[in-house]
């Protein structure tokens, strides 16, 4: 955390402004460990065999990473953004465009696309595109974050009163 | 770390296939059976090093408690985890093969470790489109004094 006030770090960010996620590699590990945490043994992740079959009109043609996994990757990438800057993590819309499998590495980048003050807040909107390392995009995303003075949304009860 | 899931959770997603509801049968603006979930210091860290957390906020309560969220939270993906925690093996969540399309969340308060987490899902419409099923449903997650942690909607094709 610097000295700056959330409204400073707030009229430091520009449209346009962009940043990138660290790149994440998937691997039957990861995937075993990210299903192990979240509860989810969909066999999409896991089934060799099940995954050699078509999916009405789909064929992944193996096991796939958690789309989930994904959207944890863009979260961090954005709440690692926000944090030292006093920003409120707020709201994620993605879509799948494509699989990830083991051995893929992606990268979540992020756009800022619009700054709006409202009566109550001061909010940033991002644009997010996450890409393998062939370059082709494989989520697409927006997200919103608010930066108010206080973060007493995000405070215990006792310390919010 | 310890792994989240114990022996009370079914990992094997064939079992009780037959019992869950199909795209025919999911009935749009039917309440989802749930329970509630009480997260813990040990689920939160597990669950965040799982997602690839490394901010100290999830991890150390030290640190925790000097930041502006005064103790350890959740990171905000934890909805990953209720959605499953929350709901029973007959889930038609838990269907093989149903694929995520797409999904939209927005963030109330953090959940942090002793709340108990209750949810409220339904499917709110389901439909047709270029010979695949889809489904859109939507999720609220309460905490124990009533605050929404977050809310989503989420788009799934179903198996066939």
């Amino acid at each position: 955390m610097t000295n700056k006030t959330t409204e400073q770090h707030f009229s430091e960010i520009n449209e346009g402004d962009r940043f990138e996620g660290t790149p994440f590699t998937p691997s039957r590990e990861t995937i075993k460990r990210f299903a192990e945490a979240s509860l989810d043994f969909n066999p999409l992740h896991f089934d060799d065999n099940y995954m050699a079959d078509d999916f009405g009109k789909t064929n992944f043609g193996g096991v796939i990473m958690h789309g989930m996994q994904n959207f944890a990757l863009i979260t961090r990438t954005l709440t690692d953004w926000l944090m030292p800057r006093g920003g409120y993590h707020r709201r994620l819309e993605t879509r799948w465009l494509s699989p990830v499998k083991p051995g893929d590495t992606i990268t979540p980048k992020v756009t800022v696309s619009e700054k709006q003050i409202t009566d109550k807040g001061r909010w940033v909107v991002f644009d997010v595109a996450v890409f393998n390392q062939r370059d082709e995009q494989v989520a697409s995303g927006r997200a919103m974050a608010e930066f108010p003075d206080e973060l007493t949304i995000a405070a215990p009860l006792a310390a919010a009163e | 770390m310890q792994a989240i899931s114990t022996g009370e959770f079914e990992t094997d997603f064939w079992k009780d296939a037959g019992a869950r509801q199909t795209w025919d049968q999911i009935v749009p603006g039917a309440p989802r059976d749930t329970k509630p979930y009480t997260l813990t210091k040990e689920i939160i860290a597990t669950f965040a090093e799982a997602m690839g957390e490394t901010n100290p906020l999830y991890f150390d309560e030290e640190y925790a408690r000097k930041t502006p969220y005064g103790g350890i939270v959740a990171p905000p993906t934890i909805h990953i985890l209720l959605m499953f925690a929350c709901t029973g093996t007959e889930d038609w969540m838990r269907s093989p093969g149903t694929i995520n399309a797409s999904q939209s969340w927005f963030y109330n308060v953090p959940a942090r470790p002793g709340d108990t987490i209750t949810m409220q899902g339904r499917a709110l419409d389901r439909y047709m489109r270029k010979g695949r099923l889809f489904v859109i449903h939507d999720n609220v997650f309460t905490n124990q004094n009533g605050d929404v942690v977050c809310s989503g909607r989420g788009w799934t094709i179903r198996p066939q």
